[in-house]
């Protein structure tokens, strides 16, 4: 595998061009793919209150440092994680401001499923004729 | 502006959501509480005992949402507990659901606040963008 990332893990192709620099929201879509992998999920976890180099990282994983470092990657890449290098370290941390779009997803949540609900409730329940125009 | 900063962001403020609907809330309350009805909007699969302490458990497009009805004011109001059995960022009890259902004329206006439980402010402010990766999960799935 490439040790750059770069064949990182297909379903992250289209997210962003790689960087260190910070940047601002990824798209809500590279953060929920990003996170729909349960290790990821915990990396983020483990890097959120404090920095950690990557060795540490993957020494909570029974993963090879490999697959550890491809997981990185894609979180970098989703703007989730910051990367720091020092010396030969590489440390990681976590970006809170990353979760902001996925946030308005999440806020969508409800919503969505009212909306639902009206729509399952008016149709088992018609009524002869809508009077109010509140549909 | 930097990481800590966000994370002083009010990001444990509860989640409030309205609809109005056009049927009469003794109606719209049956959604809330019976397994055949919660299935056709929320949940794939259903068990529910719609009382004070009863259980809720419902499957969130592949999410296993365990709860618990803490009110039941039938046909104006139902609060229960919400949470991701295994999921440490929203265990079962850490979220509370109310849903007040407000007749108005021969509607029925549902008010839903989704917030964290935690009375500790601070606990939960630090766990908050944990709850909401968990309860993005169903989003996700339906993406």
């Amino acid at each position: 595998m490439n040790p750059d990332g770069a064949a990182v893990v297909n379903e992250n192709a289209a997210v962003m061009p790689a960087s260190d620099e910070p940047r601002g929201p990824a798209a809500p879509d590279a953060v929920l793919r990003a996170l729909a992998d349960p290790h990821r999920r915990e990396i983020v976890r483990l890097v959120r209150n404090a920095e950690m180099p990557a060795g540490q990282i993957a020494a909570n994983f029974d993963l090879t440092q490999q697959a550890v470092s491809q997981h990185l990657m894609v979180l970098k890449r989703a703007g989730l994680l910051e990367e720091r290098r020092h010396g030969t370290r590489r440390l990681y941390r976590f970006r809170p401001a990353s979760l902001e779009p996925v946030r308005e997803l999440l806020d969508e949540f409800w919503p969505d499923a009212l909306e639902r609900l009206k729509g399952v409730v008016e149709r088992d329940h018609p009524r002869k004729s809508p009077r109010k125009g509140t549909k | 502006m930097t990481s800590d900063h966000a994370a002083a962001r009010p990001s444990t403020a509860p989640i409030v959501a309205s609809v109005r609907i056009a049927a009469p809330h003794d109606v719209v309350f049956g959604y809330f509480t019976e397994p055949a009805l919660i299935t056709k909007w929320l949940a794939q699969t259903a068990t529910l005992d719609a009382r004070p302490g009863g259980v809720l458990d419902i499957d969130v497009a592949g999410n296993p949402v365990r709860g618990e009805f803490l009110e039941v004011d039938a046909p104006h109001r139902v609060v229960f507990t919400w949470g991701v059995e295994g999921e440490a960022g929203m265990p079962p009890g850490s979220t509370t659901v109310e849903v007040t259902l407000a007749a108005d004329g021969e509607d029925t206006v549902v008010t839903l606040t989704h917030r964290g439980l935690t009375g500790d402010f601070r606990r939960s402010h630090e766990a908050g963008w944990n709850r909401r990766l968990t309860a993005l999960a169903p989003v996700a799935a339906q993406r």
